[in-house]
Parts: C-alpha cells; structure tokens; sequence
C-alpha cells in the first residue's frame, strides 16, 4: 500500500514538471503551428548554463543571480532560434518546419558538446533533500518542491494569457492568424512571444529535473518524454498539458514500479513512448482534442 | 532544359529512358567501369569509408521514397535499420541461414515493423508522425536492448561475414563489390518505381492526400506501402552493415543516426533519385574530413576545449540543415540539376 502511494506521489510529482516543459511545446504549437522537435535540446542546454552559473567550481555564483541570468540566456536563444530559423521559412511545408528544429537541435547538441565536453555535471543543490512522511509513503522533497513551482509558475502563465495584452494577442494568433493580422497586431513578434516564453519555462523545467538528478545528455530524452504529454493531451489548450502530465507520470512511475519485475529493467523509460503510439492509433487528436476536419 | 538540344522524343519508350544521348551512355559506362574497378588500385581504409556511403545510400534511398516521394516524415530509420541488422543478424549468424535469405527476410522484417508504426499515418501527419516515429525509434532499441537471450542486450551480437555458395566476403574489396551490387540494385528500383504508377500515387500523396484520395488513391494501401518499401530498403542496408562490422550494436542506431539521415534527405535534395546519393556522399566525407583535420585545428590552438572534435561534427551538420532549409529547400540535386543546364548552353546562356 506504502509503495502505491509512493508510486503515485513520485508520479504525479515528475508528470508535473514534464507537463511544465511540454507547455513550452504547446506554447509554440498554439500560436504558430511549429512541432519544436529541439526541445530536449533546449532543455539540456540551458540547465548547462545554469552549471556554468551556479556550480561551484565554474562561476559559483548563487541561484539567485544564476537563475535570472539562465532565464536571461532562454530569452536570448528562444529569440535567436526564432528570428533565424523560423521566420524565414513561415509559409513553408510543414516538413521544413519539423526538419528545421532538427537541425537546430543538432546544433545546440553539437555545441554542448563543443562548450561543456564533460558530459556530467550535477548543479548545486536547489531544494532541501529531507525526505517527507506522506501517510506510509516517503518521498524526495525535491520532488515536492519540483511541482509546487511548477504549479505556481503554470498559473502565472495562465493569468499573463488571460489579463496580459501579449497573452491575449498570443491566444489570438492561435485562433487565426489572417484576423489577428488584420487588427494590425504584429504576428511576427507574437511568433518571437511564443518562443521566448516556451524557452523560459523549457529552462526552468530543465534546472527543476537537473537538480534533482544531475545534468546528462538524458534530459534530450526528458524533453522527447514530454511529447508524450502533449499527445496524450491533445494540444488544444494549455490547460490539458496539466492534466496530461500527472497521467503521464503516474503510468510512468507505476508502471516501472510494478512491471519491473515482470518484464525487466528499464521499461519505465519507453512507457512515455508506448503511450505514445497507442494514443496515435486509436485516439490521434489525443484525450481532449478536436478532431480536425480538412478541406481540400 | 533537362537535356542538350536536339534530343527529341519520338516515341514514349524513348522518352521515359534515363539515358537519352551517347554522350550518357559513355559517361554511365565509364562510371559503371570505375566504380567496379575501384578496390584494383584504391586503398583498404578508403573501401571501408566507401562500403559505409554505399549502405548509407541504401538507407537513405529508403528514406527518401518515405519522406521525399510520399511525404510521411519518420524520425525513426535508424531504428527499422536495427530490426533488419538484427533479423539477418540473428538468422544467418545464430541459425545458420544462407545469407541472401537473411537479407531477403531483414528487409521484410523492418518493413513489417514499419508497417506497425505506420498505421497512424492513416489517421494523422506531419508532427504526430514524426513522434510516432520517434517513439518507435525508442521502443525497437529498447526490445533489442533488453531482450537479451535473442539479441545479446547491451553486449551485443557477433555476425557471421557474408557468404554465397561458400564464398566468404573477408576482405574489404569482396565486400566492395557486395554492396555496391547491392546499392546499384536499390537505386535501380528506386528510380524505377519512383516513375511508374506507384511513385506517380505516392506524389499525389505527398503533395495533398485528400485529393489524392477523391481521385481514386487508397490512401491506406499507397501510405503503409511507402512504409513498407522504405522499411524494407533500411532493413537491407541494417544487414549488410551488420555483417560488415561482424558486430551489432544498439548503439549504432541511435536516434542521432535517423536525424543524420533525414538531413542528408534533405541536403541531397527531397523527391530526386540523385538527391540521397549526392547527400550521403557529401555528408560521409565531410565527417571524414572533420575527424581529418580536427586533430589539426586542435593542435594549432590549444585553447580550443576537448569538445572541439566531437562537437564540430554535429554542430556544422545542424547548420547545414538549417541552411538548407532556409537558401536552398531543394537541395544539392537541384543545384546539380541547374549546373548542367547552365554547362549545355555554354557559352549562349540565354
């Protein structure tokens, strides 16, 4: 019984700040139609700043320098990817579109490489490591404090789309671009909006997961792991990401936890990707998305 | 425009053939000649790179018919190339099959599995099948990873070199001339196909597939084909770089992998015959330059960080995707394609 609490709180827990990066997917995908396939990329590459920020034996500054500064340095590449990758190509296939972020993920993983060559760095410590009683469960308080930011931040993001002006032209754009163009609201801009808000809530995202768990090549994969969010959810509005994500982690953390012993190690890392491939087949726009239907 | 002047088409035959003039046929001979007499004076280290472009272009022809042809994007070729490296792997190295029987059934076996991961191409596109296939790309490296009985796991598999009627490809010049009979075959049919009723229906696909489809196309059968025809090209291209190494690896197949070779699609040029063979080429030797000269580089500034050789790689060939992209969608072939004409109006280029 013990275990299935803590299964369920570790789940629910992981599948909120999974939920936290896919909302930057979600964020890009509303406004202008583009799959950012660089996500991991920009998650990885990002909490490798904030190492070279935070961590003792490179700059050693403390968080609360380095996290403005790693916020700082996610404005700056949601911007660069944007204004020199994707507007050259608006109005392109959407192949182009896809392939694009790509190769922009290959470079960004190329010049970690190139930058932070040791391939594992663990930041300092963020949150207190005590371990909380829940009931009969134990559980990281990382974790805790993980989705609790997490939360917070997913609702200062809805209050700014709600009330704020940029929110509010960015919900537009989502909903048809000609119109929004025709009220003479910059789309361009709302594009540039889209993607420097999907990079700072991927780079926050990323330090909550590495410094829980260090900082390796694997957070591509937790990048690649919130897609199955956003699939599951069905990309219509951001607040299906928030209800995507715990079930996400919960068939993650519970079905490592108890499948484990029946089919072998390892198997929590493709559950994200079967849920996946089942949802595609037989629920494609996901739990809660409308169906499109297309003319010809 | 596409050919010298004075070429004219008197008949249908004629006008389908891919080598119109004299000019084509001496210069196709000749190709045929010294591509088939590179290993009498070319050196071993120099057939291994070019044994690795010739399963390259196989894999990527394969992609090319998916993506270029019919338009379904997948991320995940390196992982349906493992399940063709494996299945031959398995069957000639493990149960003694003859080897040409395990290249058949490699073929089909990836193509089957691309089949399975192509269903969702029915109901959806563009980004939900590039995370499909991405997905699949997962869950095929993690099954050959932990089914360790069959596969080997993380250990991996020792293969068998192939043989046919007791003629072991030992050397690097045998297994030359093995593969590049092998690639000659595929683009053959690649080019065939992608000019018959097939290519012509996976076209309509890519370019609107509900028109297509009002136009009579099943939409069903012509996408789970291009999956299947492209699958089945990988898994080929699996087996023969399984047996080329005499070893397997999950490792080999990355996801990293399936994006190299979506770039070289589309550096190539996306939609052509020659498109995959110029990127493949282009693509290899420019690592092969990189892990050249980086040494080089290195050692001229020793302030560069231990990064350099590993990173440069990678961090050129997204560059190149992006700028591809952007100046020239059409990739190299079209260039190629623009080059020959400006070349047979010399000097009267109006």
């Amino acid at each position: 019984m013990s275990e299935l609490l803590q299964y369920v709180l570790t789940g629910l827990a992981v599948g909120i700040v999974y939920a936290l990066i896919a909302l930057g997917f979600a964020l890009i995908w509303k406004s202008s139609s583009v799959a950012n396939l660089a996500l991991g990329q920009i998650v990885l590459i990002s909490s490798w700043f904030t190492y070279s920020m935070v961590s003792g034996n490179q700059l050693g500054l403390p968080y609360w320098i380095g996290l403005p500064l790693t916020i700082g340095f996610a404005i700056f590449l949601g911007w660069v990817i944007e204004r020199f990758t994707l507007r050259p190509l608006i109005a392109q296939p959407i192949l182009a579109m896809i392939t694009v972020t790509l190769g922009v993920g290959y470079f960004l993983e190329g010049l970690v490489t190139f930058l932070w060559p040791v391939s594992v760095g663990a930041l300092p410590r963020l949150f207190p490591v005590e371990p909380v009683h829940i009931g009969p469960a134990v559980i990281s308080q990382q974790y805790l404090w993980a989705a609790v930011i997490s939360l917070v931040l997913f609702g200062a993001l809805s209050i700014f789309f709600k009330y704020h002006k940029m929110g509010i032209a960015m919900r537009a754009t989502a909903d048809d671009q000609m119109a929004v163009q025709a009220c003479s609201i910059p789309v361009t801009s709302v594009f540039s909006a889209s993607w420097i808000f999907a990079c700072i809530v991927a780079a926050i995202g990323g330090v909550l997961v590495s410094s829980i768990a260090g900082i390796t090549n694997g957070l591509i994969e937790t990048g690649l792991k919130s897609f199955s969010v956003v699939i599951l959810g069905g990309l219509d509005s951001f607040i299906v990401c928030m209800v995507a994500g715990p079930i996400v982690g919960l068939c993650e953390n519970l079905g490592g936890g108890y499948l484990t012993p029946i089919i072998g190690a390892g198997i929590k890392d493709i559950i994200p990707y079967i849920i996946i491939v089942i949802v595609v087949i037989i629920k494609p726009y996901g739990l809660f998305g409308e169906t499109r239907i297309e003319r010809i | 425009m596409d050919l010298p002047s004075g070429t004219r088409n008197y008949d249908y035959a004629r006008d389908m053939a891919v080598l119109r003039t004299k000019t084509h046929w001496v210069l196709f001979t000749c190709f045929l000649i010294i591509l088939f007499t590179a290993p009498l004076y070319l050196r071993d280290n120099v057939l291994s790179v070019l044994n690795l472009i010739g399963i390259t272009i196989i894999a990527v022809t394969g992609l090319n018919i998916l993506v270029g042809y019919c338009g379904q994007l997948s991320i995940g070729h390196a992982g349906f190339m493992a399940a063709g490296a494996y299945t031959s792997g398995i069957l000639t190295s493990q149960l003694h099959w003859p080897f040409l029987a395990g290249l058949l059934l490699a073929g089909f076996s990836a193509g089957l599995i691309g089949i399975i991961f192509g269903l969702p191409s029915v109901r959806v596109k563009g980004f939900y099948l590039a995370i499909t296939t991405i997905a699949a790309q997962f869950i095929i490296i993690w099954v050959i990873n932990h089914w360790t009985n069959v596969t080997g796991g993380f250990n991996g598999m020792n293969v068998t070199k192939a043989s046919i009627d007791g003629f072991v490809f030992r050397s690097q010049a045998s297994q030359y001339f093995l593969i590049m009979a092998v690639t000659a075959l595929c683009i053959f049919f690649a080019k065939n196909l992608a000019r018959g009723r097939v290519g012509r229906a996976f076209i309509a696909v890519r370019d609107n597939d509900l028109a297509a489809e009002v136009m009579g196309i099943n939409l069903l059968y012509y996408k789970l084909l291009a999956f299947f025809i492209g699958c089945f090209l990988a898994g080929i291209a699996g087996a023969l770089q399984g047996q080329l190494y005499g070893f397997l690896n999950a490792e080999y197949f990355t996801l990293t992998t399936s994006i190299l070779y979506i770039g070289m699609v589309i550096i190539g040029g996306v939609g052509t015959t020659i498109g995959p063979i110029i990127g493949v080429v282009v693509i290899r030797l420019l690592e092969q330059l990189i892990t050249y000269i980086s040494p080089f580089i290195e050692g001229a500034i020793p302030a560069l960080s231990t990064g350099f050789t590993t990173g440069l790689g990678p961090m050129l060939f997204g560059l190149a995707i992006i700028l591809f992209l952007i100046l020239e969608p059409r990739g190299l072939a079209h260039r190629w394609a623009l080059f020959k004409a400006a070349y047979r109006l010399w000097p009267f280029s109006y």
